[in-house]
C-alpha cells in the first residue's frame, strides 16, 4: 500500500507555545484512520498543521503529503464555514471554481444524494442559516467531496449532533471511502465512532501520540494505561 | 416582512406628524411678530390699526390648534404659505433650492463613496500594515476636519493661489467641484472609518476561515462574501449621514453661493421669513426620516436573517 | 502581547489627554498670556503680517490675531464643555432614571428620543438658533435639544442590563431605596461607557458650534471665536491669509487632539 501521509516527529502550535509535542505517524491511500484524544489533547491542532492553517506554526519535524493531493477539510462547525446569507448553490460554485473544477449541477445533485439529502435542489437554493444542525454538517461534507480531496480531514465532525444523526453522517463517510477510496482522516473524542469505522486508531493525551496502529491492535490489546481506561468507559462495546 | 414594513411606514407617519406640530409650535413660540416682520420688510410703515388689519388678513388671530390645523392641511398639498419678503408662494423656492441641494449632495456623497469603499477596503485587507497607518491618518484627519474650514481652504488653494475654478459656484459642473469636494472630504473620513472595522469584523467572521479552508480565490471572499455581508451596514451608516449631509451643505452653499435649500434658508433666516425656515426643516426632516426608511427596508432584504 | 498593546494604548491615552488638558489651560490662561487686546482696534496696523509685536499679524481691523486665537479657544472650548457636560448630566439623568424605573417613564422619554434622534442635528441647530437670533446660548441650545438624547439611550441602555444583576437585587432586598441604589450601584458602573460617549462628543460638538458661529448663527461679533474669525476674515484672505490660516489651524488641532482622545480611550475601553 502507498504511504499517502506521512508524519515525522512533529511540534507544532500557536506561536511560541506549543501544543503537539513528537507526533509521528503514517496513513495509507484509502484507509480509514480515527485520532481519539479528549479535548485539550491536541487533535484538532494536528488537523489543522496537516491542513496547513496559518494560524498554527510548526516548529519542528515535518509533514509529507503525496504530491498533487487535495486535502479536504470538514470543521468542528460546518454550518459557520459557509456564509449563512448566501445560497449554498453560489458558494458550491465559487468553491469548485476557485479549485478549477467544473460545476456540473447533476454530479452536485447526486452527491448530495448520496449523503442523505433526497431534495438536492432545495437543498441547494437554501441558505445556511435557514437549514439545521445536521444538514449543514451534510452539506459542508458534500462540499469538501466535491472538491475530490485526496484526503478528507473531518474534525469531531459528529460532536455537534444527535446519536441518531451522527450514525448517519459515519455511515456517509464510510460509504464515500468505500466508493471513491477516499482517505479519511478523523479526530474525535468518541472512541465508540472510532471503533466502528476505523481501519487504524491513534490515541492522544495532552500533546502526544500514546498510541497507533490496527484498528485491532489497539481495541483487543491496548499497550497504554490511558487507552485501556477510555476502553473500560465504553463497556457496551462490541467489536466483531 | 409586509407588516414589519406596514408598522415602520406608520411609525413614520407619526414622526412627521410630531415634527409638523414641533415646526408649527416653534414658529408660534419664536420671538417677533410676524405680521409686523412681514410689513416691514415691505417697507410699509407699521401703526396699530394696519398691524391689526395684517394679523386679521394672516389669520394669526385664529387659536393655535385651528392654525395648525390649516397650515398642516395646505403643507399637505404642497402649499407652504407665501413668503414675508416677497409674497411668492413657498413651495416652489423650496422646490428649486431643493433640486441644485441634491445635485451638490449626490455628487458629494458619490464622491465620498469613491474615495472610502477602496480605502476602507485595503486598509482592512492590510490591517497592520503600513498601508492600514496611512489610510487611517488620513481618515482620521478628513473625519476632524469642520467642511467650512475645507471650503475655505480649498477656495483659497484652488481659486486664487491656482486660478482653476471658480469662487461661486455658477451651476457648472465646474462650480459644483468644491463645493462638493468640501462636503465629501470629512464624509470620506468617517465613511472609511466605518467600512474599515465593518469589514475587518466580516473578515473575523467563521464562515471566512471555512472557505479559506476550502480554498476559495480571495477575490470571491472578499468580493462576494465579505462585501456583500457588510453591505446592509454599510447602507445603514451611510443613511445615518445624510442627516449631516444636510446640515453640511447649508453651511457649504452659503460660502460657495449654491442656489440650494441651505442658501435661501440662510436667507430667510436673516429676513425672519418663518414659512421658508417652516417648510426647509420640514422638508428635510422628511427627506431624512423617509430615506432612513428606505435603508431600513433594503438592509432587511440584503440580510434576509433579519426578518 | 496582549499586554503589550494595552501597554501602548495606556501610554497614548495618557499623552492625548495630557495634550488635551494644556489646550484646556491655555484656553483658561488666555488673558494672562494674551500680548494684546482682542478687541482692541488699531487703524495704523490693519492687516499687517505676522511680527515680534503681533505674532499672527492683525485682522482687517487690526486686532492682534494671536490674542484674538487665544481668547476663541477660551469661547469655542468652554462653550463645547459646558454643552456637552449639560448634556452629558441630563441625559443620564434622564436615562438612569427611565432604565432603572422602567414603565411609562420610560415608554415617554425614549419615544422623545426616538424623534429627535429622527431629525438631523444640524438642521434642527440652524433652525432652532436661527429662530432663537444668534447669540452664543442659542447655538448651545440648538446643539443641545438633540445632544442629550445620545445619552439618555447609552445610559438607559447600560442601567437596564446592570438592574437585574444578583449585587443590585440583593441591595434591594436589604431595603435600599431607588436613589440609593442608582447612585451607589448603577451609577458607578455606568460611569466609564458615558465618559467615554463625552469625550468623542467633543469634537463633533466643537465641529457644530464653530459651524453655526461661522454661519453667524453662533458668537455676535466683536466676540473672538473661531468660527466666526474665520468668516469674518476670509473675504481678504487674499491680503491677508493669517488672519484665516491661524485660526484655522487653532481649530483643527484642538478637534484633532480631543477626537484622538476619544479614539484613544474608546480603543482602550474596548480592550478589556
Amino acid at each position: 500500500m502507498d504511504t499517502i501521509l506521512r508524519i515525522n516527529n512533529l511540534f507544532a502550535g500557536y506561536g511560541k507555545e506549543c501544543v503537539l509535542n513528537d507526533i509521528s505517524f503514517e496513513v495509507e491511500a484509502g484507509k480509514k484512520v480515527c485520532i481519539v484524544g479528549e479535548s485539550g489533547s491536541g487533535k484538532s491542532t494536528l488537523l489543522k498543521s496537516i491542513h496547513g492553517f496559518a494560524g498554527v506554526s510548526v516548529t519542528g519535524g515535518s509533514i509529507e503529503i503525496e504530491r498533487n493531493i487535495l486535502l479536504g477539510i470538514v470543521p468542528q462547525n460546518p454550518g459557520g464555514s459557509f456564509n449563512p446569507i448566501r445560497t449554498y448553490k453560489a458558494q458550491i460554485g465559487e468553491a469548485l471554481k476557485s479549485n478549477n473544477i467544473d460545476f456540473k449541477i447533476e454530479e452536485v445533485e447526486k452527491t448530495l444524494q448520496t449523503l442523505g439529502l433526497s431534495d438536492a435542489k432545495r437543498a441547494l437554493r437554501a441558505r445556511p442559516y435557514e437549514l439545521s444542525g445536521g444538514m449543514n454538517q451534510r452539506m459542508a461534507i458534500a462540499t469538501t467531496m466535491l472538491l475530490e480531496p485526496g484526503i478528507l480531514l473531518c474534525d469531531e465532525v459528529t460532536s455537534a449532533l444527535d446519536v441518531k444523526t451522527a450514525g448517519i453522517v459515519v455511515e456517509q463517510l464510510l460509504e464515500i471511502n468505500r466508493l471513491r477510496k477516499t482517505t479519511i482522516l478523523m479526530v474525535t473524542h468518541h472512541l465508540g465512532i472510532a471503533s466502528k469505522m476505523a481501519d487504524y486508531i491513534g490515541i492522544m493525551k495532552s500533546g502526544k501520540m500514546l498510541e497507533y496502529g490496527p484498528a485491532k491492535e489497539i481495541l483487543d490489546n491496548p499497550q497504554n494505561e490511558y487507552t485501556k481506561n477510555l476502553l473500560k468507559a465504553l463497556p457496551r462495546l462490541k467489536v466483531n | 416582512m409586509a407588516k414589519q414594513i406596514i408598522k415602520r411606514i406608520l411609525g413614520l407617519v407619526l414622526i412627521l406628524f410630531v415634527l409638523s406640530f414641533l415646526v408649527f409650535g416653534i414658529m408660534y413660540l419664536a420671538p417677533g411678530d410676524p405680521a409686523e416682520k412681514r410689513l416691514t420688510s415691505q417697507g410699509v410703515v407699521v401703526t396699530k390699526e394696519i398691524l391689526q388689519a395684517e394679523r386679521e388678513r394672516l389669520g394669526l388671530l385664529r387659536p393655535f390648534i385651528v392654525r395648525y390645523a390649516d397650515w398642516l392641511k395646505n403643507v399637505l398639498v404642497g402649499d407652504f404659505g407665501v413668503s414675508f419678503k416677497d409674497d411668492l408662494p413657498v413651495g416652489p423656492k423650496l422646490i428649486k433650492g431643493l433640486e441644485n441641494t441634491s445635485g451638490l449632495a449626490l455628487c458629494s456623497l458619490f464622491l465620498a463613496l469613491l474615495i472610502s469603499f477602496p480605502m476602507g477596503i485595503l486598509s482592512a485587507v492590510k490591517k497592520g500594515q503600513p498601508v492600514d497607518h496611512v489610510v487611517r491618518l488620513f481618515s482620521f484627519i478628513g473625519n476632524s476636519l469642520p467642511n467650512f474650514l475645507i471650503s475655505v481652504l480649498l477656495m483659497y488653494l484652488f481659486c486664487i493661489q491656482i486660478k482653476i475654478f471658480p469662487v461661486i459656484a455658477d451651476g457648472s459642473i465646474k462650480g459644483l467641484m468644491l463645493p462638493a469636494l468640501s462636503l465629501a472630504i470629512p464624509m470620506a473620513g468617517r465613511f472609511t472609518r466605518q467600512i474599515r472595522s465593518e469589514i475587518i469584523e466580516q473578515l473575523g467572521e467563521e464562515y471566512v476561515m471555512g472557505m479559506k479552508s476550502r480554498k476559495v480565490k480571495g477575490r470571491y471572499i472578499l468580493i462576494n462574501n465579505v462585501l456583500r455581508n457588510s453591505l446592509g451596514h454599510i447602507l445603514t451608516i451611510i443613511g445615518l449621514q445624510i442627516g449631516t449631509l444636510m446640515g453640511g451643505s447649508v453651511v457649504i452653499e452659503n460660502i460657495f453661493r449654491w442656489p440650494g435649500i441651505g442658501k435661501l434658508v440662510m436667507d430667510s433666516i436673516t429676513a425672519r421669513d418663518y414659512p421658508v425656515i417652516m417648510g426647509f426643516v420640514l422638508i428635510m426632516g422628511t427627506i431624512y426620516v423617509v430615506i432612513n426608511l428606505i435603508v431600513d427596508i433594503s438592509y432587511r432584504f440584503l440580510d434576509p436573517r433579519s426578518f | 502581547m496582549n499586554h503589550k498593546r494595552k501597554k501602548i494604548n495606556r501610554i497614548k491615552v495618557t499623552i492625548s489627554a495630557v495634550v488635551a488638558l494644556l489646550l484646556v489651560l491655555i484656553a483658561l490662561m488666555a488673558s494672562v498670556i494674551a500680548p494684546n487686546d482682542p478687541y482692541v482696534t488699531n487703524a495704523s496696523a490693519i492687516r499687517s503680517a505676522p511680527s515680534a509685536e503681533f505674532l499672527f499679524g492683525t485682522d482687517n481691523l487690526g486686532r492682534c490675531v494671536f490674542s484674538r486665537v487665544l481668547y476663541g479657544a477660551r469661547t469655542t472650548i468652554a462653550a463645547t464643555f459646558i454643552l456637552v457636560a449639560v448634556s452629558f448630566l441630563l441625559g443620564s439623568f434622564v436615562g438612569i432614571l427611565s432604565g432603572y424605573y422602567g414603565g411609562v417613564l420610560d415608554e415617554i422619554t425614549m419615544r422623545i428620543a426616538d424623534i429627535m434622534l429622527a431629525f438631523p442635528q444640524m438642521v434642527v441647530a440652524i433652525a432652532v438658533a436661527g429662530i432663537l437670533g444668534g447669540g452664543l446660548s442659542s447655538a448651545m441650545i440648538a446643539l443641545g435639544i438633540t445632544m442629550w438624547t445620545g445619552f439618555a439611550r447609552l445610559a438607559r441602555s447600560h442601567t437596564f442590563a446592570i438592574k437585574n444583576c444578583p449585587y443590585v437585587q440583593a441591595a434591594r432586598l436589604a431595603g435600599k431605596s431607588g436613589p440609593a441604589i442608582m447612585m451607589s450601584h448603577i451609577l458607578p458602573n455606568i460611569i466609564a461607557p458615558l465618559i467615554t460617549n463625552a469625550l468623542t462628543q467633543i469634537g463633533t460638538t466643537m465641529i457644530g458650534i464653530s459651524g453655526l458661529s461661522f454661519l453667524g448663527l453662533g458668537v455676535v461679533p466683536p466676540t473672538a471665536e473661531w468660527g466666526s474669525m474665520i468668516n469674518e476674515s476670509r473675504a481678504y484672505i487674499q491680503i491677508a491669509p493669517w488672519a484665516v490660516m491661524y485660526p484655522a489651524i487653532a481649530t483643527i488641532v484642538t478637534i484633532i487632539v480631543f477626537n484622538y482622545l476619544g479614539d484613544c480611550v474608546m480603543e482602550y475601553r474596548d480592550e478589556d
